[in-house]
């Protein structure tokens, strides 16, 4: 039967993170599962395993899929101590054409959580390598694996899937990099002990600034961050004469009404020499009037403003994603093409053994005559005929894999093969140790 | 009928074509034309030089013997500089307004210009000429760039107020910090090569006249120009008047450039004799 590539699986879709918890690996343990998987599951020819936070999958190679499959199940759910009925109902699984459309959409980030968030290639390159290491990788998943690569790569250079600001602080992070040139001399204040503020502080303080200074209404909070973080802690009573100095001012604090309004503020600019001034405000109430946002060279947005530019970054790369659908499809289509032309390997190596054991027929029938030759002499026959029945064989091969332009199917192949060679092949015994395969049949 | 050289066209038509594409750029919100863009900016570039080049050879001299010639050489040095700073700036959002401005400068001259050898009055032939001449086209070159220059911030900054999202083909734009930088060191460049272009048109005012300053309209109108600019400077040296407010007075300022450029050269051609500077 067919070797088929199948995937079986949970991800952030079908399962809450309680149980992607309970099924995941940790990294080192991967390749010495692989080995029992493979120990304890006759079916699953070949087999790579993904297990990152918003998914644990299987992909193998099967000439009976759903067998294969059962088997994996039965694996993971011994393995990992894990009743089957707990997660029978959240399991996907696919073969053939849906597998690799799945495994190269989970590379090409069309299947995380974020789609377009760059990664699950890399994870997926580590899955491939511990396979490697495993020795669970045959031809059809070493070649699915690296078109999942270039299809990933395809995308992110055919797309702006990866493009645009998904979270609040990167989306903070972002318009600070549009307003300023470098943050490098730059002042950031964190206003508050806001979650979300204390993120983008600790975003922008790792691109490196000049300095952080941290007010907080607690200041032994803002002492132990500022510790923490390298920067200075104001106190809350004190903080506005350090203004002058800010160039991103984070606000996140409790407050019924805003700390700042535009008339404190104007004098505020003014003694900056009205230096850009980016105002992020993370509080709910906000902190700052939003009157500021007139005042000349001062840029003032609001966690709403914030999520607008999230929630429209994701309209973008649902956009590309489309596009990268596009691509996926495409390139499942040579991919399918590849795997159509590995199916003719069982008529290659019948061909290669009927031409090989005519050779060892005829010189059988001399072996008389050359056995009274001079060894030297008789090694050069013997290389001549392996020269000759090697150049034949090549011919024919290479005939049958270069029939791109012509659809000539497996099938039919096997069926001339068997009327050229047929008397040869009724009389053999397929020797399965003569495996010299010919897997280098596809092309990127 | 105008003649012209054997390049004139080709960089014309270089000149107009990149100056559609980048257009087409800014307008779709990508950036897909524009490499294409900037390399037929480039090619211009170097036919519009060639032009100048038999133009020079012909008339022995650099070739800014009249109005149109000198707006030639005006375009070709701003072509220059902004494929410049679109390269090594990483400006590309400068070109929509580069290509089209040189584009226009060039088939204004090109609609003017004369075949054959221009002669240059012998009352204007002096080492001061090209020294004079070329250092108020490198100054105004500056002002066309820092126009340029302020128009990008003026439509980035609107974006950022008003909060639209920047598109995502543009993530790796110029940020506002850096553009109003770039913007003040062309006007302070520009405004250098404005000042030494007055001093010397001075020095060879009273060595061919005797006097320094005749106030013709010309002479008039580059000091008004030349007060604002230095008004300009000052505002951000004293006050700290840069973005926004700084951006929109260089384009008010640098209309008035325009209108006097224009002007003064075709409507009071005196003994610049309709040659601006």
């Amino acid at each position: 039967m067919d070797q088929t590539l199948f995937i079986i699986g949970i991800n952030h879709r079908s399962a809450a993170v309680g149980l992607r918890e309970r099924l995941a690996f940790a990294d080192e343990e991967i390749v010495a599962a692989l080995g029992r998987l493979r120990d304890s599951s006759p079916a699953v020819l070949e087999a790579a395993l993904i297990s990152t936070c918003n998914r644990v999958e299987v992909v193998g190679v099967a000439s009976d899929p759903a067998l294969a499959a059962d088997e994996t199940l039965k694996f993971l759910a011994a393995d990992r101590s894990v009743e089957r009925a707990a997660f029978a109902d959240v399991v996907y699984s696919s073969a053939g054409p849906d597998a690799a459309r799945h495994l190269f959409r989970v590379g090409a980030s069309l299947d995380s959580m974020v789609v377009g968030e760059p990664q699950i290639l890399g994870q997926l390159k580590i899955a491939y390598a511990q396979a490697s290491e495993a020795g669970t990788v045959g031809p059809i998943l070493h070649r699915a694996f690296h078109k999942a690569f270039s299809v990933a790569k395809h995308v992110r250079k055919g797309t702006l899937i990866g493009h645009g600001a998904v979270s609040v602080s990167s989306a903070a992070v972002a318009l600070a990099g549009q307003i300023f040139d470098t943050l490098k001399d730059k002042t950031v204040m964190l206003m508050g002990a806001g979650k979300m503020a204390e993120l983008t502080a600790r975003q922008l303080n790792a691109l490196g600034i000049e300095s952080l200074l941290i007010t907080s209404r607690t200041f032994d909070h803002a002492v132990a961050l500022a510790r923490e973080l390298g920067g200075t802690a104001v106190p809350f009573s004190n903080y506005k004469p350090h203004l002058k100095m800010v160039d991103v001012l984070i606000g996140s604090l409790a407050s019924t009404k805003p700390v700042l309004g535009p008339e404190e503020f104007e004098s505020v600019i003014r003694e900056r020499r009205y230096r850009p001034m980016f105002l992020i405000d993370m509080g709910v109430p906000r902190n700052f009037d939003e009157r500021l946002n007139a005042l000349q060279n001062v840029y003032l947005y609001d966690i709403d403003d914030l999520g607008a530019l999230v929630k429209r970054s994701l309209g973008d790369r649902e956009r590309e994603a489309e596009k990268a659908e596009q691509i996926v499809e495409l390139e499942l289509e040579s991919f399918l093409k590849w795997l159509a032309g590995l199916d003719l390997t069982p008529t290659i190596k019948d061909i290669r053994y009927s031409v090989e054991r005519l050779r060892d027929v005829e010189m059988g029938r001399h072996r008389g005559w050359l056995a009274q030759l001079e060894p030297a002499v008789r090694e050069r026959v013997e290389l001549l005929t392996h020269g000759l029945t090697n150049k034949l064989l090549h011919r024919i091969l290479s005939g049958l894999k270069h029939r791109d332009n012509k659809t000539l199917d497996a099938a039919f192949a096997a069926e001339v093969a068997r009327r050229l060679l047929g008397a040869e092949l009724d009389a053999q015994v397929h020797d399965l140790d003569d495996a010299d395969d010919d897997d280098d049949t596809g092309t990127d | 009928m105008p003649m012209n050289t054997l390049w004139l066209l080709p960089a014309l038509a270089c000149y107009a074509l990149s100056a559609a594409l980048f257009v087409f750029d800014r307008l779709s919100g990508r950036t897909q034309a524009t490499g294409y863009a900037v390399a037929i900016l480039g090619a211009g570039v170097v036919f519009h030089a060639f032009d100048l080049t038999a133009r020079g050879l012909q008339a022995g001299n650099i070739p800014v013997a009249n109005f149109a010639q000198a707006l030639s050489f005006l375009a070709w040095l701003t072509a220059l500089a902004g494929l410049m700073m679109i390269v090594r700036l990483r400006l590309a959002v400068i070109g929509a307004f580069v290509a089209p401005a040189v584009t226009l400068a060039l088939g204004a001259a090109s609609l003017t210009m004369s075949s054959g050898r221009v002669v240059l009055p012998a009352s204007l032939r002096s080492v001061w000429l090209p020294i004079h001449v070329i250092l108020a086209i490198l100054g105004y070159t500056m002002f066309v760039l820092a126009a340029s220059v302020s128009i990008a911030y003026l439509a980035y900054e609107s974006r950022l107020k008003s909060k639209r999202a920047i598109s995502p083909a543009n993530e790796g734009g110029p940020s506002l910090e850096k553009l109003d930088r770039i913007n003040y060191r062309l006007l302070g460049w520009g405004f250098i090569m404005l000042s030494l272009a007055i001093v010397s048109g001075a020095i060879w005012a009273d060595a061919r006249w005797g006097h320094f300053w005749s106030w013709e309209p010309i002479e008039s109108w580059s000091l008004a120009i030349w007060v604002l600019y230095a008004g300009l400077l000052e505002s951000r040296l004293t006050i700290g008047w840069r973005g926004r407010r700084a951006a929109a007075l260089t384009l008010v300022v640098f209309s008035l450039l325009v209108g006097s450029f224009v002007g003064v050269n075709l409507i009071f051609p005196g003994k610049h004799g309709g040659n601006f500077g």
